[in-house]
């Protein structure tokens, strides 16, 4: 026990460091999931056809690839084809890319899934069509979003630890030097493990209580 | 088209695909007249009425309201006038289909505030004055869920006037409501009928066809099966369809046998 706890403590400047960088790529990454996969739910409901086949086509073949092989392509294979991007842009690219898909079908089935009479009524009021989904269709979509949204960044967090594989200095990155370093795998990995489940528990918690709110609300 | 008529539809015709809706549907609507459109279910009455705000396109025939004309099929009408006919022409649904996450009052704002651009206490002051009249002023700040649905589809009917509609459109108001909250709606439109407003309702309530409508339309079999003068069309129906259709739903049946036979009989849908 004591071994590990001063193996912890010695290694906690590192860690942080990690931990920061894990939190600064988990945030950027799902900006860019959150934005393109608004913009490819949309795409997906449009009536242009271009746009309908063009965002299908990317979601199902992104999706349908491994996180890992992405962020190789994003970091490696660009660079190879003469787009060299650093370590972290690479990791958002490749992270908010390929997350984009899944909070693109999130958002895409939200919105599917509010009542075809609220949009009747909204237009039957002279809303126009971007009225009717700012203020009626996005707010009701919301509720829809919020579990599986919460759910799939929680999967995130988890996916960010690939990216110590191109060379991004984040938690996983600083557990694996860690335990090189004083070959105490077993301490330094349960120790980046702990933080990860602590993001998960932190956040699942804060969910719960929203969503507790939110009924409470509107009865 | 006389100077009265608000709504004149000429030849309407509609299809879902290969689907027939309803087809050669005329009718013209005056100033103040209460039109209800009744008929067995599938006979196209709610797509109709949900033509005349162009919830639906339609595909042949033609349509003039206040002061537009639309042509049936691939064209259809610019923003504006969609915008213009649908802020001037309100309506009332068979599911309320109030804004969820929207209390009363702010259901009852929402277009007349982000549509009409009319000043906050102008919408505020109005919502209060249609809620007092259906006696829901206390309820305003309450969220749809907590509303009974007889009170939801008043707070609906309020929504729809705030906008100071021309025109009501009525889609089978009651069906969805308990019997003994079914009064309570009736009776507001019923008043809004009094004040002059023109409305075309579809409708299942023959007693309420026959008392607040002077125009009853029968539509049945995707057409208009008969129209009039609402108690010559109920009381002394001129065509064999009509006549079939008014038997069925006006005589009580007797027996179970009958009551399977009719049954039997009824799938228009």
């Amino acid at each position: 026990m004591h071994t590990l706890w001063s193996a912890w403590v010695q290694y906690l400047p590192d860690y942080w460091q990690g931990v920061r960088v894990t939190l600064e790529l988990t945030g950027a990454s799902l900006l860019v999931a959150i934005v393109l996969g608004f913009l490819l739910a949309l795409a997906r409901l449009s009536t242009l056809r271009v746009l309908d086949f063009m965002a299908t086509a990317y979601v199902e073949i992104v999706r349908a690839i491994p996180v890992l092989i992405i962020l190789f392509i994003c970091y490696y294979s660009l660079a190879q084809a003469g787009l060299k991007l650093s370590g972290p842009v690479a990791a958002v690219v490749g992270l908010g890319g390929f997350y984009a898909t899944l909070y693109g079908e999130i958002f895409r089935g939200a919105i599917m899934g509010v009542d075809r009479g609220q949009k009747e009524a909204a237009a039957a009021l002279g809303m126009p069509e971007g009225l009717v989904m700012r203020k009626i269709v996005l707010p009701q979509a919301f509720f829809a979003i919020l579990p599986p949204a919460t759910n799939q960044l929680s999967n995130l967090i988890k996916d960010t630890s690939l990216v110590f594989t191109i060379a991004v200095a984040d938690l996983m990155f600083q557990a694996n030097a860690a335990s090189a370093n004083n070959f105490l795998p077993l301490d330094m990995l349960l120790l980046a493990g702990v933080i990860y489940f602590l993001f998960y528990l932190i956040l699942s918690k804060l969910l719960a209580r929203w969503e507790l709110n939110v009924q409470r609300r509107r009865g | 088209m006389s100077n009265d008529v608000v709504v004149s539809a000429q030849g309407l015709t509609k299809r879902f695909g290969s689907q027939l809706v309803f087809e050669d549907v005329s009718l013209d609507v005056h100033k103040s007249e209460v039109v209800a459109i009744i008929g067995p279910s599938g006979a196209g009455k709610s797509t109709f009425i949900r033509c005349i705000n162009h919830l639906h396109p339609f595909d042949g025939g033609t349509l003039e309201l206040l002061g537009h004309t639309l042509h049936g099929g691939l064209k259809s009408p610019s923003r504006a006038v969609l915008r213009d006919i649908r802020t001037r022409v309100g309506m009332v649904f068979q599911t309320f289909n109030l804004f969820p996450h929207l209390t009363v009052m702010e259901n009852i704002i929402l277009a007349p505030l982000d549509v009409k651009k009319v000043p906050r206490e102008k919408a505020v002051a109005l919502a209060r004055e249609l809620l007092d009249l259906v006696g829901l002023e206390h309820k305003k700040d309450m969220y749809p869920k907590r509303l009974s649905g007889g009170e939801q589809q008043r707070v609906a009917l309020c929504r729809a006037l705030a906008m100071e509609p021309e025109v009501m459109l009525f889609d089978e108001p009651t069906s969805m409501l308990d019997p003994e909250l079914v009064g309570e709606v009736l009776s507001a439109i019923q008043r809004l009928a009094k004040q002059g407003m023109t409305m075309i309702l579809v409708t299942h309530e023959m007693t309420f066809a026959k008392e607040v409508a002077d125009t009853v339309v029968i539509m049945a079999d995707h057409r208009v099966a008969e129209m009039g003068p609402a108690r010559q069309v109920l009381e002394s129906p001129q065509t064999e369809r009509a006549q079939q259709f008014l038997r069925r739903v006006l005589e009580p049946v007797e027996t179970m046998e009958e009551l399977s036979a009719a049954a039997g009989q009824g799938g228009e849908d």
